[in-house]
């Protein structure tokens, strides 16, 4: 028995070991020493970058980060669980809508991203159409707003929440259904009370999938956002390259991370197992 | 054993390369003909691997680990003191390089490199306004930038110094200000822009410009002329209270083990028929003189300044670790606004 | 409940719909977003493009690779912690999962850089692909682990008791009903393999320069038609792949 888990364990624990938690402690090292003049982190030790993460422009930045995270995965959730229970239930057909579900993001993140750049833009397909039907006299500003960035987080992490969710609603039991039908239960009864219990591990990872990358998120919220606000991917993202800050951006990552490690913390405790 | 089998068959496929010396350029986009490299390998056998690269945090990214492999780079002119900080950069050999003679007299000693120990010049430019010519009065300043009328249909570059530096010009204080003051000054007339502003925008906004979603712009000069050969209705100006300039120039990395090879490019470069040709294809600002004379055409004024215009340029400087810090966190307070 | 194949159509369709588009626009004469009628043009100049190619095969061999290493491990990792946690394991993949992707590739960088200066090695193919392997894996072990917990552990049990050994027990009954789960790790392994640009980009040295980093310097370039002809090709050849591939599995 515990020779095989180990066994099983054993090439995962060692590439977690060489390749993130090592790297990690050189960050860690990073994030207690001063900047060089022009980038680069030297000595003395200090815990000055620590220090400037309490202060309340950074912290503002990370609290809108995480809303517009949050919202990016309710959106994926109520987009998400009906795509997924309706393709576990397709039949033969289920894993062509799978990968119908997959191919569009065989494209670079960015190409999609640019996609909806064409159609939100002042002279994009949507605005040149609604002039058209003489809906609207001047185009929307569609684009460069907290919407279209939330719409391209969705539109980019979808997938991460409808794998997870099919993989376990594929598990689900037909013949669970169908007795909840026989005892009298309402469709949306059933949803609520059988299937979205059940499908828990799947919700979960689905929404940790998403939340994640949309929480570091830098290009979207540039490229969508016209670089008009600024959220936490993009702190940190300027800290290694314009501001030439290493330290800082060492402390700043780590800190995110240990907030986001709150957080999982948190869901893992309230719930009997984990996400892992 | 899978594992080992693929391995070897990356190598297999990572080293069937031809034999003959090989030399790797990363450069900006758009900054070379097609036969530039062609010819060079022709003539001299070696072969050259070219990519390109937009911005110079990306090239940096890249290049910052001294295993990159790369042999020569095109950081802009700013850049250049901070890779040599960093010990990126070879110390150039000059007598491998005649052909520096014929670039124009700024950039024979050029103040970030007077006596061109690291950087060779190469492409230069600057910053200015590109509108559209329905935009009644033209604008003239960076003042105008700050115009009501342009409510929405406005963008500045995505680029701290930029907007702090048109901030400041519009101030009438210097480009590379490092008081905490004058910085301070800056950004809340960039602020104070910011409801104007309908995006902080890079080479994105030149379709949109092409397009007329955007009628007045912050944009670099180069750019601003491609999307000027796409739409004549385009104007470019140069703001009256001055502007900023730049040069992008070639060095070689202190990790090029190939560094004579890298040197006979860079001249190759400088050569003015070769340099014509980049031009004549690229539509860029050359720091080559000789090229200028060989091409014997009149560029547009976006990519040749006459020297009264040239007069209120500065030039963009590397920034003091305080300074840097300063401005980076202006400008966070400025995009958090 | 039956507007669910309503409902999932308008998703496919908010999925599909841009990246048409998009397609359709990769056909325009125009070098900007301005119809100017059919032409092939971006389609020519993508194939002569010899850089782009060989971007787009090294972003294949480097989502193959790590893929197939990322999904090994990763689904026997899953199996080790369903059948006893491992507190050490699971936090480092969790912690691993809320790395922002920009602090892995420096973090990543910054032991290259270490491993280069006492063992010679440049960066390359071998670092891109150890990286992808690297953010892979927590996703793997969570689709995977997903689906282990809706499974029964008694049939393992059973197995065993009827004499079967604890790997063969692995091997016949809990893998083939994993398979889905799998193949669905797999998916998402390699679809995030061959999207990542930020990681990448940090740790790619000359010769292994991927798709996405080639599109994002000719994206940022302003709306390139080239990218939107190489895009659709991707879609199309891969779609048409799936299409081939779910025919056989009808027969």
């Amino acid at each position: 028995m515990n020779r095989v888990r180990a066994w099983c364990l054993a090439p995962t624990a060692g590439v977690l070991a060489t390749l993130f938690l090592i790297p990690l402690a050189i960050l860690l090292g990073y994030a207690l020493l001063t900047r060089g003049a022009y980038g680069g982190a030297f000595p003395p030790w200090t815990f000055e970058n620590w220090q400037r993460l309490a202060d309340p422009l950074y912290l503002g930045i990370l609290g809108r980060s995480v809303a517009v995270a949050l919202v990016s995965t309710a959106i994926c959730l109520v987009l998400g669980f009906p795509l997924a229970l309706f393709i576990a239930r397709a039949g033969r057909r289920k894993h062509l809508y799978l990968y119908l579900v997959i191919l569009p993001f065989w494209t670079s993140f960015l190409v999609r991203t640019y996609a909806w750049m064409f159609l939100l833009r002042d002279t994009g397909l949507i605005n040149e159409a609604l002039l058209a039907l003489g809906l609207i006299e001047e185009p929307l500003p569609l684009l460069y707003n907290y919407g279209a960035v939330i719409l391209g987080l969705v539109y980019g992490y979808l997938p991460f929440m409808v794998l997870p969710l099919y993989a376990t609603l594929e598990r689900l039991d037909p013949a669970l259904l169908e007795a909840a039908a026989d005892l009298g239960a309402r469709p949306w009864q059933t949803l609520r009370r059988v299937v979205a219990p059940l499908s828990m591990p799947g919700i979960r990872a689905g929404s940790l999938l998403v939340f994640i990358p949309c929480l570091g998120a830098y290009l979207t919220p540039d490229l969508l956002g016209g670089g008009k606000t600024i959220l936490v991917g993009t702190l940190i993202q300027n800290q290694f390259t314009n501001a030439r800050d290493w330290p800082f951006g060492a402390a700043l990552s780590l800190g995110v991370m240990a907030v986001v490690m709150a957080l999982l913390m948190g869901l893992i405790r309230r719930q009997d197992e984990g996400v892992l | 054993m899978k594992r080992r089998t693929f391995f070897l068959g990356i190598a297999g496929a990572a080293g069937c390369t031809p034999r003959g010396p090989r030399l790797n350029v990363f450069n900006w986009s758009n900054y070379i003909a097609s036969d530039t490299i062609a010819r060079f390998e022709a003539e001299t056998g070696a072969r050259v691997r070219y990519a390109v690269y937009e911005s110079n945090e990306e090239m940096l990214a890249r290049v910052i680990s001294g295993n990159s492999g790369w042999d020569v780079v095109f950081p802009t002119n700013y850049f250049i003191e901070p890779m040599r900080a960093m010990g990126l950069l070879a110390r150039l050999n000059l007598d491998l390089l005649p052909n520096r003679l014929d670039l124009f007299d700024e950039f024979q000693a050029p103040e970030w490199d007077p006596r061109l120990e690291w950087s060779m010049p190469y492409m230069w430019g600057c910053s200015g306004i590109l509108y559209h010519e329905r935009v009644a009065p033209a604008p003239r300043r960076w003042a105008d930038m700050w115009d009501d009328r342009f409510r929405g249909r406005l963008t500045m570059l995505d680029d701290p110094a930029e907007v702090l530096g048109a901030a400041l010009l519009k101030l009438g204080l210097s480009l590379n200000e490092t008081s905490e003051a004058g910085l301070r000054r800056a950004q809340a007339e960039a602020i104070r822009q910011k409801p104007l502003v309908r995006a902080y925008l890079n080479a994105e906004v030149r379709d949109q410009m092409v397009a007329g979603d955007i009628l007045a712009c912050q944009l670099w000069a180069t750019t601003a002329q491609q999307a000027m050969d796409e739409a004549p209705e385009l104007r470019f100006a140069f703001p009256e209270e001055g502007f900023p300039l730049y040069a992008d120039c070639a060095v070689v990395l202190k990790e090029s083990d190939r560094a004579e090879l890298a040197h006979r490019f860079i001249d190759y470069l400088m050569r003015p028929e070769v340099g014509a040709a980049i031009v004549r294809e690229s539509r860029t600002a050359t720091c080559n003189l000789a090229a200028l004379r060989v091409l014997g055409e009149v560029l547009p004024p976006t990519l040749h300044l006459d020297q009264p215009v040239l007069a209120r340029g500065q030039w963009f400087a590397a920034m003091p670790s305080v300074a840097q810090r300063l401005r980076d966190r202006l400008w966070t307070e400025i995009k958090s606004a | 409940m039956r507007l669910l194949p309503w409902y999932a159509a308008a998703v496919f369709v908010f999925l599909h719909l841009p990246l048409l588009v998009l397609a359709v626009f990769s056909f325009n004469e125009s070098r900007f977003t301005v119809w100017e009628g059919w032409s092939l043009r971006w389609y020519r100049a993508a194939f002569g493009d010899a850089q782009l190619i060989e971007a787009t095969w090294n972003s294949l061999l480097i989502g193959a690779a790590a893929t197939a290493l990322a999904t090994a491990a990763g689904t026997l990792c899953a199996y080790g912690l369903w059948k006893r946690a491992s507190r050490w394991i699971s936090t480092s993949l969790s912690l691993s999962l809320v790395t922002p992707e920009i602090v892995m590739g420096i973090a990543l960088l910054a032991f290259f850089q270490w491993v280069f200066r006492y063992l010679g090695v440049r960066l390359g193919m071998h670092t891109v692909i150890l990286a992808h392997l690297m953010f892979c894996l927590a996703y793997v072990v969570i689709v995977v682990l997903a689906r282990l917990r809706t499974m029964d552990r008694t049939l393992e049990e059973a197995a065993q008791d009827l004499g079967a050994t604890e790997w063969q027990a692995f091997w016949r009954v809990t893998l083939p009903a994993l398979v889905p789960g799998i193949g669905a790790a797999a998916l998402l392994a390699f679809t995030i393999s061959f999207d990542d640009y930020v990681i990448t980009s940090l740790v790619a040295g000359v010769d292994s320069e991927t798709l996405p980093m080639v599109l994002y310097a000719m994206a940022r370039r302003g709306a390139n038609p080239v990218v939107n002809a190489i895009s659709t090709l991707i879609v199309f050849g891969l779609g048409l792949l799936i299409v081939a591939a779910e025919r056989m599995r009808e027969t």
